[in-house]
């Protein structure tokens, strides 16, 4: 098989594995038999076209979305548990092990930066104080933001409450972090430090990381794979650097940037002339 | 309005009431644990309850000065401004106090809970927490709604000492009618448990329904601002219908 290809390469042992996913939301179709797999110990990007489901699809990893409970059909595996058929109890204990990284940030508002990075420790552990305080403080030294461990999120820019939650994504030392658009509204020198802790935590703690990115520059100097879907269905998949080479119209217009395409540009409309009265 | 839009509606507020039994099972479900938190409850019994104090007590003070003033001149007709500590009491443990206590309540704390927790699920706090692996109805909505049931009573009592001290601030201070007659009268004309219980009780239920109106428009509100906007509306105005029609209701098996 091709490095680059447009279906599955099953792979031994995946951390994440999705098969056969079909999913529709408000009427609207966003996956029409989605397959795909995420190695152990891999950074794994999500590309595509906005609002092609590539938030849905981790809404799906995290078991937000479920076959049986929604309009959705097909299986997705996290660590051999297949998501669909676990209790509430058993979901809950899987994500103590899956961080999450909002593209909002989500941070808590009622909390400083401190509080919101002990909030998970608090809940799910009995530490001590001091523990529980080094812990925090070690993380938000990763993200270098332990100088603003009292602010309170609204005293934060965009791209430190990013850094806040991320540092409360990995508080846990997660098996599984998502990233939802980890790259937007960070200055070159904050996405730096997010790159190379996103490596970091894949290289030394072995951390399985899924993210979804436009940003193919950033992508490809962290990810070990991408997957590009569209239209509800995985188009390409391949290591970035191939994939950027990969001559297929899905490939050429989303890396190349192209409004002609296999994606329209334009959202379905009537013709555009008889729209504005020219049309005879 | 045809028939198909009227059946849509009509199925649409079944279907509502069903989502909010079943929110409030879960709520029940949750309160136990909730009990984790116990500085969360403080923190909300201190939010809706203390910080809606001014509102209640001012209220209170005026709706008792209101009352006396009226019902001076309704007993003054037969002569029997005697009976105006009594009448005024008993208007307010029985029926004024817990029932605009509750208004009171929905507009200032109800609104404030259905926002900050619509607000929280606009802004992904809430599928952070679920995300956390913490549960949102044990950590932010059981908190709020025991804090809901906890304060309603209280406030109540409050807006009753107020609306009491009004009524004898007119009453006997303007208007003139004997101190000893207006407390005496009082006292031994209002019962402890027919009469105080009973809007204790009263007040429970308001808390009960105001407050999960509250936390279920908040918890279910589209995560737009205009969604917020329209959720909080929605709390006003079905509190206000909820807590007439459950008072009507008690109001007939208690009495």
């Amino acid at each position: 098989m091709s490095a680059v290809t447009a279906s599955i390469d099953s792979i031994a042992e995946p951390l994440v594995q999705v098969r056969d996913l079909h999913t529709r939301l408000g009427g609207k179709v966003i996956f029409d038999g989605l397959s795909l797999d995420v190695p152990r110990g891999s950074v794994t990007a999500i590309m595509g076209p906005s609002g092609t489901g590539k938030t849905t699809l981790l809404r799906h990893i995290t078991g937000q979305l479920r076959a049986g409970f929604d309009d959705v059909s097909g299986s997705v595996r996290v660590a051999g548990e297949d998501i669909a058929r676990l209790s509430r109890a058993a979901l809950f204990a899987l994500r103590e092990k899956i961080g999450f990284l909002f593209q909002n940030s989500a941070l808590l508002t009622d909390f400083n930066v401190f509080e919101n990075v002990a909030f998970p420790l608090r809940q799910h552990t009995e530490l001590p104080e001091v523990l529980i305080r080094d812990i925090v403080l070690t993380k938000l030294q990763a993200v270098g933001l332990r100088g603003a461990a009292n602010l309170s999120p609204s005293e934060l820019s965009g791209g430190m409450a990013r850094r806040v939650a991320l540092a409360r994504a990995i508080v846990f030392d997660p098996m599984l972090i998502l990233y939802d658009e980890p790259f937007v509204g960070l200055d070159p020198i904050a996405l730096n430090q997010v790159l190379r802790l996103i490596g970091t935590l894949n290289k030394t703690l072995g951390i399985t990381s899924i993210l979804v990115a436009h940003e193919l520059a950033a992508v490809r100097r962290v990810a070990d794979r991408v997957y590009l879907i569209a239209n509800g269905k995985l188009v390409a998949q391949g290591a970035p650097d191939e994939l950027a080479r990969e001559d297929s119209p899905w490939t050429r217009q989303f890396f190349g940037g192209e409004a002609d395409g296999p994606v329209p540009f334009h959202y379905p409309a009537p013709d555009y002339a008889t729209e504005l009265g020219f049309a005879r | 309005m045809n028939t198909l839009v009227r059946r849509n509606w009509l199925l649409n507020g079944i279907a509502q009431l069903g989502e909010c039994g079943l929110f409030f099972l879960d709520i029940l479900v949750a309160l136990p644990k909730s009990l984790r938190h116990f500085r969360e409850i403080c923190r909300q019994v201190w939010f809706v309850g203390a910080m809606s104090l001014t509102i209640v007590m001012t209220c209170g003070m005026f709706v008792g000065m209101v009352l006396a003033l009226q019902l001076y001149y309704t007993l003054s007709i037969f002569g029997g401004t005697a009976a105006l500590g009594t009448v005024v009491a008993l208007s307010l443990f029985r029926e004024l106090g817990p029932v605009v206590t509750a208004l009171l309540f929905a507009g200032r704390a109800g609104t404030a809970v259905t926002a900050e927790i619509g607000l929280m699920r606009a802004t992904d706090q809430i599928d952070a927490m679920e995300m956390m692996a913490v549960d949102p109805i044990a950590y932010v909505v059981a908190p709020r709604y025991l804090a809901g049931v906890i304060a309603m009573p209280l406030l109540m009592c409050l807006f009753n000492a107020l609306g009491i001290l009004g009524g004898h601030l007119v009453g006997v201070t303007w208007l003139g009618v004997d101190n000893g007659t207006f407390w005496g009268n009082m006292t031994s004309t209002v019962d402890l448990w027919k009469d105080i219980i009973d809007g204790v009780w009263k007040s429970l239920a308001f808390g009960a329904v105001v407050t999960l109106i509250a936390v279920f428009q908040g918890y279910n509100a589209p995560p737009t601002s205009e969604g917020v906007a329209y959720s909080t509306t929605r709390t006003v105005v079905f509190s206000a219908i909820v807590i007439l029609a459950v008072d009507f209701v008690m109001t007939a098996f208690l009495t």
